[in-house]
């Protein structure tokens, strides 16, 4: 901004001299006033870019009456101003694979077969030794191919051609049976001496924890290790408000991410290793003010204004006792399991934030 | 033997002669003691040490008809001989109707690829116009107390802290595994000193 601009807005606010509105609205035509600003956005609340919250209860933008309200720059705010805590729990497991994925990836194992030159037992094994001996049965019982996951399959014989597996077959089914195939053939069979093994002294190798746990088969939906290759989120129970995220006033000397901070040690407890993503709101719910009926300049209700920050929980668990917010219970839910839970319109604010999975 | 003469001479001509048969066939200069050859033995041209270094004895030929003892060089040398081209299968050939299969597979595989690609770049931009609302909502918003409008969407714009040394605890660069640890989630874990 130049000096003479700054000059012309200090001279033309002392010249109207109104103490009702500020110098620079003064200073702008009535009609397009601050086209860009507050009042002309909220008009424009209906626009197709909120098109998934219209059908909310809580903070549907009324089309009847637009919230075009001139009011000054300095009125008493309509709005109490919430923040709250999207805290999620990132999955820890990768996703399952489409089943076309691991018919693919089984398709363009057996073309590289063709490709490429033949395993040389020979080189990997010394002739002779325990380590052959073994791998000559594992070798054997999977007639002759050296890899475990492409079926019984021979590139360089007769029915080379035929490296296709055909519809139905169980083998690309599934990613479990090739896991399945390396932890057997992880056991030793032949013992020292050059001696095969009976299958009952076979020493087990350790079997890796299943992906389904125990909260799993339980449906325990406050534990944490509980869908895990999914994101959780966690709700709470707030009287007869209902499911929530947790969420509270921001106090006058407070920003959002420390109100945020702050309630989730009031209301989940502090034994939880959790990190706020940034300062930045993901998602917001308004809710409006009602005006009297005889008077619809006058606030019957405020609205209400929450805006969520995103975190993450490393570890621990929340724990409700001596919160300060009234709160009852909670949830670790999934995003399906919220949609269930939450209000619509609240849930459909919310939903702008979660991952696909 | 005249058959390989007969070759030589023509390249003879086309190019400079070798330096042995220059050597045969020029007499020996007078000045011969002011050759350069006594410098170039006291700086060797090869810097390898002297063990694998090549003996200008013996020659190449010599060399490789020595018989390698090393069973573990045998034994790689006639495991690796099938890396060779020659033992290499060739290029995958296929008749009409399985390479249209193949065709078809490979579409498929790009199909799906691509709805992928575009579910996730549709996630990114609901994600962000979430962010987007949020913020144009904020900024139009007074408060807290007697804050003017857009107080908070500034400072939420700050980036003081977000980056640089412990902006993203070390726990969160946790990857994503096949299957979970023995213990899934620590439910019990405790903070030692208050937050």
């Amino acid at each position: 901004m130049t000096a003479s601009s700054r000059g012309g807005r200090a001279v033309s606010a002392l010249l109207k001299g109104s103490p009702s509105i500020c110098s620079q609205c003064a200073r702008l035509p009535p009609l397009q006033q601050r086209l860009y600003s507050a009042a002309t956005a909220a008009a424009s609340d209906a626009s197709p870019i909120q098109a998934p919250i219209s059908g909310g209860d809580l903070q549907t933008p009324d089309l009847t009456t637009p919230p075009v309200m001139h009011y000054p720059q300095h009125a008493p705010s309509q709005y109490s101003i919430k923040s709250g805590l999207i805290l999620t729990r990132p999955p820890l497991l990768t996703r399952t694979l489409h089943p076309f994925e691991t018919a693919f990836f089984l398709y363009q194992k057996r073309l590289e077969e063709r490709l490429s030159a033949p395993f040389r037992k020979g080189f990997y094994f010394r002739h002779d030794t325990p380590a052959e001996l073994d791998w000559r049965i594992k070798v054997r019982e999977r007639h002759g191919v050296a890899g475990r996951d492409i079926g019984r399959y021979n590139p360089r014989g007769r029915m080379g051609w035929n490296d296709e597996v055909l519809v139905g077959s169980p083998l690309g089914a599934s990613e479990e049976a090739v896991k399945e195939r390396i932890l057997t053939d992880a056991e030793m069979r032949v013992s020292e001496d050059g001696e095969e093994i009976p299958k009952e002294d076979r020493i087990k190798v350790e079997r890796p924890a299943p992906r389904r746990t125990e909260s799993d088969e339980k449906n325990d939906v406050r534990k944490l290790d509980r869908a895990l290759d999914r994101t959780l989120y966690l709700v709470v129970r707030k009287g007869e408000a209902g499911w929530q995220f947790p969420s509270g006033d921001v106090l006058t000397s407070e920003n959002l991410h420390e109100t945020a901070a702050r309630i989730l040690a009031e209301s989940a407890g502090v034994n939880m290793n959790t990190w706020i993503v940034g300062r930045v709101p993901v998602a917001h719910v308004v809710t409006k003010p009602v005006f009297k009926q005889d008077n619809p300049a006058q606030i019957e209700k405020k609205g209400e204004k929450v805006f969520f920050l995103k975190g993450r929980i490393m570890a621990g668990q929340a724990d409700l006792t001596d919160n300060k917010h009234g709160l009852t219970d909670f949830k670790w839910l999934t995003r399906e399991e919220l949609q269930d839970v939450l209000p619509r319109g609240y849930y459909s604010q919310a939903r702008l934030m979660m991952a696909e999975r | 033997m005249a058959s390989t003469f007969s070759l030589r001479a023509p390249l003879q001509r086309l190019f400079q002669t070798p330096a042995s048969i220059r050597s045969i066939l020029t007499p020996p200069s007078p000045f011969a003691t002011t050759t350069p050859a006594p410098r170039l033995a006291a700086a060797p041209f090869s810097t390898s040490p002297a063990p694998s270094a090549r003996n200008p004895q013996r020659g190449g030929k010599n060399r490789s008809k020595q018989p390698q003892t090393d069973p573990k060089i045998i034994s790689m040398k006639k495991h690796l001989s099938l890396l060779s081209p020659r033992h290499i299968p060739p290029p995958l050939r296929m008749a009409r109707n399985r390479h249209l299969r193949h065709w078809t597979v490979h579409r498929a595989w790009q199909l799906f690829r691509r709805g992928q690609r575009e579910a996730r770049d549709r996630e990114l931009m609901r994600m962000h116009q979430g962010m987007y609302l949020a913020c144009e909502e904020l900024r139009q918003t007074e408060g807290p107390g007697t804050r003017e409008e857009g107080y908070l969407y500034r400072v939420a714009m700050e980036k003081k802290g977000v980056y640089g040394h412990n902006g993203v605890p070390i726990e969160y660069a946790r990857m994503q595994t096949e299957t979970p640890a023995r213990e899934a989630w620590n439910h019990g874990w405790k903070r030692t000193s208050a937050p």
